[in-house]
């Protein structure tokens, strides 16, 4: 792994922010903000998703048809833009959750290996 | 997009909103807050920018953004893109222009609906002839026996003159019979068609007209009871066509079969027929019907039809059969311009290439993929092809129309043809093809130009380079190839027509007058009535001052007048046969006595005033007085292939089934051969007989006067013409307006060719020079070394040349065989020569060198005003 930044926060590794925005899309509809937040919380602040990266994301994924989008209200009655998946995004999540689980054990087995 | 960018930058400021927010709740003052968020955000626009490009797809974007980088790439070096995109523009041009004239002419259907499934059908005689002429028993037996056909119908179409509706005028009528409409599926668009009681002989005179006709005589107005008179007869205007329609032959007015004169010989072919075919029913197979009647009708009849069997052909490939070969051959002529082109830009690309090595390497090197720099390198392609086919459109637009100005009459629609979406769409493809086909012959010619290579090359050594250049060396052999084809294909029709043109027609061909007119009477007694109308017209143009001889004949030759021929029979005695039944051709007795013959009536002063030597006997002249006994001449073909070594004069000949006149003919003279159909068709026996004798043939007839200029008649015929036939269209035209008609379609043909050619030369030497001028720069420090060393200058050029010839050579020979595969496609256009002819394939060979020659030395030239220290310290 690439060295602690001062802000304690690492960049998201190329490739796995798609993934990362499908997870937090999964348990509920989400604006992009929102989604920002999320991923912090719960990486215990230690992901920082670019925002330069972010939007560019979120087209792309509706572009592929994984993610759609709508106009609502948030709870302090602001209009955001709202994502959620799609059906195909949801297929597409689990199989990707599973193999990212796969192949992160993989990866763990093998730094124990080299660390003992 | 722009509602897509809308949204982009609500979501964006909603964003920064939220994060001020945050900052303000962890104790930041809202100043310092929004800032710090922007911070956070980055740089708005960088953002925007990368989401707008996911909004599209990466391919496209990237593409989109080589395109403008291609076109920014361009505009830098304009001397390269100007010259790439027009050569490009001028192969695509001469293509687009001949696809359109292709599409237009031989491959849209017909304007009729459901034309795919009109046929017209053809006799086919014993020896596999082909008549298109039916005889009406046979035509009625067709219609009557076969079942494959939904409608079939006679059509004939006679130039006849009409009066009553502004100034008399020769027009087109068509003599139609029912179900005509129906083979069409056209109707009258104003007015009706022809009711029952019109169809036969004693019917109410009727007449439909065309469109055009009608708009110039009438405007707008709709029909109300007007009547046109027709060769004298009046006749009441029923109906009128829809706009364009002018089937068979450009007619302009249609009356109804069925009340002609009746046609009851079998032998006697004088309409065409033309036929649907039922839905259902393909036209093989309706074809193999009429073919089986036919035969079955010859068994029936014996020699008593001509036709033996018979064929029915799709109208359309009917109707262009006769352009068909030299349209093909013209749009080949310009792919292959088109691929001269090509291979030009190819090269021009190659250079180019060659040149951006190092921009391409590096990029390469910093990590963009092969594919990445391919796309860019197709998207310059690309820009350029797509460039010139915009200017190509525009070239394609004035050629067509040029080409629908001069080309030839005999092709049918070309009066429609012009630049429409389908030309459009063919142009689009091919800039796409060839953009393609370029950068594929670009990567192949700059093969093995590695990066490396590139990175370290310097031009001191160039394995890779010397690679590039053989790429390229075989891309100029191409050229010269391609070049070498439509050279000789010029070569060929030059040659062809500097023999058309030299042929002597038998005539005279000179500037003399000649008046086109037709005088038609109605009614019994027309013939001698018009006789006397013609010698009064014939007395007062000899009398003008300064002509030396004048006369009349029925068809001028290379004319346009009505040819006729038939057989005739050689008569033992002046009154050997008297009655139509007797002139019998299969008759036993008449057996070893028939022959072959045109037919033409002309007056006395005809053959002075053409200049026809007389070669024995005498020519018509004043005695040859109706009431005087029927005198014959005929040409030296005919003397000598009936009568070969006895003497023809004073023979009697029947040749009454030409006029329904059985008066005895009797040989008075012998004159020489004149070409009448074209210059190139040899002549064929002829029989002359006396206008005033045998009136019946000469409603039209052309009046020729020798002497003075034909500009200095046409105001006295005019007042002649006023004075003895009013009511008679006439044109004023001279002896050799025959054969510019006649080599008219040939010289077009030549000059279009001979264009592309020379276009394709054009390019050619361009392609040489740049060759030479590039080794030429590329072997600079050689060529310094040499000369410091003590080499002639003049050697070094010969060495160049040398390489540019031998190049040339190799490109001539290869031409010169694919030449020669190609000689089915152009000996049916040749005349005089054969599609191998030595003399021509070879003087356009030594053209292709000389040319690649005078194009190497310039560059070449440089070698020598080269000081030699220069490039040894570069």
């Amino acid at each position: 792994m690439a060295a602690r930044l001062d802000r304690e926060t690492e960049a998201i590794l190329q490739g796995t922010l798609d993934m990362l925005v499908l997870r937090a899309l999964q348990l509920e509809p989400m604006h992009g903000w929102g989604i920002t937040e999320r991923i912090e919380q719960w990486s215990e602040e230690v992901l920082c998703v670019g925002q330069g990266t972010l939007y560019p994301a979120l087209y792309r994924l509706e572009r592929q048809g994984l993610i759609s989008s709508a106009w609502d209200t948030t709870e302090n009655n602001r209009r955001a833009r709202y994502y959620k998946l799609t059906a195909a995004g949801r297929r597409h999540v689990t199989r990707e959750l599973a193999s990212w689980r796969r192949l992160s054990r993989a990866i763990d087995l093998v730094l124990r290996a080299t660390e003992a | 997009m722009a509602s897509k960018d809308r949204r982009l930058a609500e979501e964006i400021a909603f964003h920064i909103e939220q994060q001020t927010a945050k900052n303000i709740r962890a104790g930041m003052a809202p100043a310092e807050a929004r800032r710090a968020a922007r911070v956070t955000f980055g740089g708005v626009q960088q953002v925007r920018e990368a989401t707008r490009d996911e909004m599209r797809g990466v391919w496209l974007r990237d593409f989109g953004r080589d395109l403008r980088i291609a076109f920014r790439g361009l505009a830098r070096v304009p001397s390269f893109s100007i010259t790439a995109i027009l050569t490009i523009g001028l192969g695509i041009g001469a293509a687009a222009a001949m696809f359109t004239v292709v599409d237009g002419v031989l491959l849209r259907p017909l304007p009729y609906p459901d034309a795919g499934r009109i046929v017209q059908l053809f006799q086919i005689g014993e020896k596999g002839t082909r008549g298109a002429n039916v005889s009406d028993p046979n035509f009625l037996d067709w219609q009557a026996q076969t079942g494959s056909f939904a409608a079939m119908a006679e059509t004939a179409v006679y130039p006849q003159t009409v009066t009553g509706a502004g100034e008399p005028q020769s027009l087109r009528v068509a003599v139609v019979s029912q179900g005509f409409f129906d083979v069409l599926a056209t109707r009258p668009t104003m007015g009706r068609g022809f009711r029952p009681d019109e169809l036969q002989r004693s019917g109410a005179k009727v007449a439909i007209v065309g469109a055009g006709f009608w708009e110039r005589w009438r405007g707008a107005r709709p029909l109300a009871g007007d009547a046109i008179v027709i060769g004298g007869v009046q006749h009441a205007v029923v109906g009128v066509m829809p706009d364009g329609f002018d089937y068979p032959q450009q007619a302009v007015i249609w009356t109804p079969r069925e009340q002609g004169r009746d046609s009851p010989s079998r032998t006697a072919h004088n309409f065409r027929v033309v036929a649907r075919v039922k839905p259902g029913v393909d036209i093989e197979q309706a074809s193999a019907e009429l073919s089986r009647v036919s035969r079955v009708l010859k068994a029936r009849y014996g020699t008593g039809t001509w036709m033996a069997d018979a064929v029915a052909l799709p109208l359309l490939d009917v109707i262009s059969a006769g352009v068909r070969p030299a349209l093909r051959l013209l749009f080949a002529a310009s792919l292959l311009l088109l691929l001269v082109a090509c291979t030009n830009v190819s090269n021009l690309l190659v250079a180019r290439a060659v040149s951006r090595r190092r921009e391409f390497a590096v990029q390469l090197a910093l990590g963009a993929s092969t594919g990445r720099v391919t796309r860019q390198w197709l998207a310059e392609t690309l820009a350029v092809a797509a460039c010139g086919a915009a200017i190509g459109l525009a070239l394609a637009t004035v050629a067509v129309r040029a080409f629908v100005a001069l080309g030839p009459r005999s092709a049918p629609r070309l009066d429609q043809v012009s630049i429409d979406w389908t030309s459009i769409a063919f142009a689009g493809v091919i800039a796409l093809v060839a953009a393609v086909v370029l950068s594929l012959l670009t990567a192949w010619g700059t093969r093995g130009a590695g990066i490396a290579d590139a990175l370290t090359d310097n031009s001191r050594t160039g394995s890779s380079s010397r690679r590039q250049m053989r790429g390229r060396e075989a891309l100029i052999v191409a050229q010269v190839a391609l070049t070498m084809v439509l050279l000789a294909g010029a070569g060929l029709l030059a040659r062809s027509f500097a023999h058309a043109m030299a042929v002597d027609p038998g005539f005279r061909l000179s500037d003399d007058f000649v008046l086109d007119t037709s005088i038609e009477l109605p009614g019994d007694g027309a013939g001698p009535r018009r006789a006397a109308m013609q010698d009064l017209l014939l007395a007062r143009v000899r009398a003008l001052p300064g002509v030396t001889a004048a006369g009349l004949i029925n068809a001028f030759p290379l004319g346009r007048g009505q040819f006729a021929n038939g057989t005739f029979i050689e008569m033992s005695r002046v009154d050997e046969i008297t009655k139509m039944e007797d002139f019998r051709i299969d008759a036993p007795q008449f057996a070893s006595r028939t022959g072959d013959a045109e037919y033409r009536v002309a007056s006395d002063g005809y053959f002075e005033a053409m200049d026809i030597p007389l070669l024995s006997g005498r020519l018509f002249d004043a005695t040859d007085a109706p009431d005087r006994p029927h005198v014959a001449i005929i040409s030296r073909s005919l003397a000598e292939k009936q009568w070969a070594g006895r003497d023809p004069l004073g023979r009697f000949i029947q040749f009454g089934n030409m006029d329904g006149d059985l008066t005895g003919l009797r040989v008075v003279g012998v004159v020489g051969d004149v070409r009448e159909s074209s210059v190139e068709a040899l002549p064929g026996p002829m029989i002359y007989v006396n206008a005033r004798q045998r009136p019946t043939a000469t409603s039209s007839f052309s009046v020729i006067a020798h002497g003075p200029a034909a500009g200095a008649l046409g105001g006295p015929v005019r007042r002649i013409m006023r004075d003895v036939a009013p009511d008679s269209p006439y044109e004023l035209t001279t002896v050799s307006a025959g054969l510019d008609r006649s080599v008219g379609t040939r010289r077009f043909n030549l000059s279009l060719i001979g264009a592309f050619a020379a276009a394709a030369l054009g390019l050619a030497m361009l392609g040489v020079y740049g060759l030479v001028a590039y080794a030429v720069s590329q072997r600079s420090r050689e060529m310094g070394i040499r000369v410091a060393l003590g080499a002639e200058p003049a050697s070094l050029v010969r060495m160049v040349l040398t390489h540019a010839a031998r190049l040339t050579l190799v490109g001539s020979a290869v031409g010169l065989g694919l030449t020669l595969l190609a000689s089915n496609a152009i000996s049916g256009m040749l005349y005089g020569v054969t599609a191998v002819d030595p003399a021509v394939l070879m003087s356009v060979a030594a053209t292709m060198l000389a040319a690649a020659m005078a194009a190497s030395y310039l560059p070449a030239r440089r070698i020598l005003k080269q000081p030699p220290g220069l490039a040894l310290r570069s």
